[in-house]
């Protein structure tokens, strides 16, 4: 039999691929970590160094300063109660019935609460919850209350419509990764909905609760465009309200450093508690969750019952957007068809270049950043340093932004001379607020090439830049677009940093509309809240696109069917 | 030639440890042989540097490779299953093979598709593994492993659960390459083939 292939054998591999070496997978991401560390320092060192920093006994003796910090926690403590309150039962029902109508779309509009703008939010929220809203007058009239919007009240219900769908998102992919075994058992076993509760979701959801709850926490602690526009005066301020406060009106950046550290130690000492008690890498929604049978879920009436719940919840997210939409409907037309004939309002026009020009190099270098960080923590060389560099990424989280800007500033003070160079500064601290939120994006597809891939990739040489071009890229490529998408949105929608550096003469999108809406211009800031909401999906569906595949280079499946996306993220 | 002198590992709990110690030239076949759990699997890892020994030392052609990761090592290995990337046609999982960053110059894509048509894949090229059957699967994972050209070919159980046809395919693959001076290491149950493949027998 003659052979079938013949060859020359080769001794090794004769092709080294580029940026294999273990330092450029370590140094970048170690390097953005070190700059993130001593940038948080440096800007919160800056204001200390600045500031005449009050004592501990001052401060406690400062009744308006402990309002305050007890206001900040007990607003973020209620906030994550009603907010899971509201997000277990969504969750629960979701799982349980997995292929009614509407699902999908149910699931995507919990999707937009991590990047709507809260200012736009809240425009809408005081269109049905606010002295005039449909709410209101509906419930004065038929209940005889006598509901006020402004205060905790407000705070409160905004910061539910942001969180209980984060968490209810987070919270159905944690049932939904229980094993099927434990479901095919409960099912078999014939398990009432108590016990599958407390056989099978409750195991899958305890491990998730600690850091979602740091999670949920930490967002109402730091939350700043909802309590400037709902918040009641000092009975109604959170810390970082009252930060804005002492740098903007008060001068007082003693004041302002010492209630960033107070911020700073107790965010860090959440996130060090649900450390300890197990922090889950899994703490942002997989956007692709598996549907699975209960037979806890499929009796008439608990479908009528799991129905009605969803409708109330669904019509909780969706009336504020209505309210966005119908009361911006008729200011769009005078903004882009002022005489009949289309031309855009040159303020809006020009806060919208604005906006783009801030969010998308931010987006871009949350991603870069957090691209390199993770590639850094898959370096097996290392461990502490690469825990160290994912705990950086954290920071921004704790550090109110706020301050990390003052700090910023002050320090580059002498070289930041003119608007655009404050705005590359609004660039930097929106993309390293962004940063977590877009790493816990990357982390999952980061990691998702298995154990046996590994070792083919390794034995074939397939390293460094041909393992991200031929392994990562195809799994990337949509939640990289995705990450891009949502860090863009966060700080499009930004209105921390900016309502405090932006120049008033030259307001981004969000600064607009806070000014149309103080000066009582209700029409225009509604149509520049939607037209916010637009250039958001606008840009959703652009980098959507752009995530989907672009080329074929011939050695790429034929195949129309898409490349798998990756189980976690 | 390669010698394993004393290859000593252990995972972490295991009370005895295993020691590995053998030769074999170039162009012969050597099967391990042992039961589920007897270290077979992890011989093989050894050997292609995905796990560390604790002691002794693996040398091919005099040199030591303990130090060397493992594509440093002039080895390919097949596994029972896994061997491809699910994302990646039929032609750029063997391209892999080859050049891996898949820069393939005219000759080798010929040679890829000659070597599809050999083992009855003709056509398949464009195919995403999840497309194929166990035994097609298998065939291109063997065929990546002789285009690579390496002199060590390691195979834990890479004929397991193929029916008769792919079977007979696959070993007559190897014999071919065992004639054209490859070294092959193989695990397997299955008697049969040590018997038609191998020129020792290592149990374990």
């Amino acid at each position: 039999m003659s052979p079938v292939i013949q060859h020359q054998r080769r001794s090794l591999p004769a092709y080294p691929a580029p940026l294999s070496h273990s330092r450029w997978k370590l140094w970048p991401g170690l390097t953005i970590a070190a700059a993130l560390i001593v940038l948080s320092l440096a800007g919160l060192g800056a204001l200390v160094w600045e500031a005449e920093l009050p004592g501990l006994s001052e401060f406690w003796s400062n009744r308006y300063l402990r309002t305050v910090v007890t206001f900040t926690i007990w607003q973020a403590f209620l906030s994550v109660v009603l907010s899971l309150l509201v997000a277990f039962p969504v969750a629960r029902i979701l799982a349980r019935q997995p292929a009614f109508p509407g699902r999908a779309f149910l699931l995507r509009l919990m999707e937009l609460s991590l990047v709507l703008p809260s200012i736009v939010l809240v425009s809408g929220i005081i269109s049905v919850y606010g002295r005039q809203g449909w709410f209101t007058g509906l419930a004065n009239e038929w209940l005889g209350t006598s509901w006020n919007l402004y205060g905790i009240n407000g705070i409160v219900l905004a910061h539910v419509f942001f969180n209980a769908p984060l968490a209810a998102r987070i919270l159905l992919q944690a049932i939904e990764s229980a094993p099927a075994s434990q479901r095919r058992v409960a099912a078999q076993l014939g398990l009432g909905r108590w016990w599958y509760w407390r056989a099978v979701e409750w195991p899958a959801v305890k491990p998730v609760l600690p850091g979602l709850a740091a999670l949920v926490f930490t967002l109402c602690f730091t939350s700043f465009a909802i309590v400037m526009t709902l918040g009641g005066g000092p009975a109604a301020t959170t810390i970082e309200v009252a930060i804005y406060q002492s740098l903007r009106f008060e001068f007082d950046a003693g004041q302002a450093a010492l209630l960033a550290m107070v911020q700073l130690v107790i965010c860090g000492f959440f996130w060090w508690l649900a450390a300890r008690h197990g922090l889950t890498a899994s703490l942002l929604p997989d956007r692709r969750v598996a549907s699975h049978r209960s037979k806890a879920g499929s009796s008439i009436w608990a479908r009528l019952g799991d129905g009605t719940a969803l409708a109330v919840f669904v019509l909780f997210l969706v009336t504020p957007l209505m309210a966005i939409l119908l009361r911006g409907l008729p200011g769009m037309g005078s903004a882009f068809f002022p005489d009949g004939t289309f031309s855009v309002n040159p303020a809006l026009l020009d806060a919208t270049l604005r906006s783009l020009g801030i969010a998308i190099p931010a987006g871009l270098m949350s991603v870069i950043a957090a691209l390199l960080i993770l590639a850094s923590g898959t370096s097996q060389s290392r461990p502490t340093i690469t825990r160290l560099s994912d705990v950086a990424a954290y920071l921004p989280l704790m550090v109110p932004p706020l301050v990390l800007g003052t700090g910023l500033f002050l320090l580059f003070r002498p070289s930041l001379g003119n608007s655009s160079e404050g705005l590359a500064l609004v660039t930097l601290i929106n993309a390293m607020m962004a940063l977590p939120f877009v790493l816990q994006m990357l982390r999952g597809p980061m990691g998702s090439l298995d154990s046996a891939s590994r070792m083919q990739a390794d034995q074939l040489g397939v390293l460094g830049w041909y393992r991200w071009r031929w392994l990562h890229w195809p799994r990337m490529r949509r939640p990289l677009a995705l990450a891009m998408a949502y860090g863009t949105g966060l700080s499009l929608g930004d209105f921390g940093v900016i309502a405090l550096f932006g120049s008033p003469g030259q307001p981004t999108l969000p600064v607009l509309l806070y000014q149309q809406l103080g000066s009582y211009r209700i029409d225009a800031a509604a149509a520049t809240g939607l037209w916010l909401v637009l250039l958001l999906l606008m840009l959703f569906s652009l980098f959507n696109r752009l995530g989907s595949p672009l080329f074929n280079s011939g050695l790429a499946p034929k195949s129309s069917r898409t490349v798998p996306e990756p189980e976690h993220a | 030639m390669l010698e394993v002198q004393n290859l000593v590992f252990a995972y972490p709990g295991q009370e005895t440890p295993w020691n590995f110690q053998f030769s074999a030239e170039p162009g012969h076949c050597i099967a391990i042989h042992g039961a589920s759990g007897s270290g077979k699997s992890t011989l093989m890892n050894l050997l292609a540097g995905f796990l560390e020994p604790q002691s002794g030392d693996i040398l091919w052609q005099g040199k030591s490779l303990r130090h060397a990761a493992p594509w440093q090592r002039p080895m390919t290995s097949v596994f029972q299953e896994h061997n491809l990337f699910e994302h990646l046609s039929v032609t750029a999982n063997i391209g892999l093979g080859i050049h891996p960053g898949l820069k393939l110059a005219p000759e080798d894509t010929q040679a890829i598709e000659r070597g599809l048509d050999s083992v009855g894949l003709s056509g398949f090229g464009q195919r995403l593994p999840s497309d194929l059957s166990g035994g097609q699967r298998q065939r291109v994972a063997l065929l990546r492993a002789i285009l690579r050209k390496q002199p060590l070919m390691l195979l834990d159980e890479p004929l397991t659960g193929l029916d008769r046809e792919a079977r007979d395919l696959l070993r007559q693959l190897l014999l071919q390459q065992k004639a054209q001076g490859a070294l092959i290491v193989l695990a397997s149950h299955d008697e049969e083939d040590r018997r038609i493949l191998a020129d020792s027998v290592c149990t374990l």
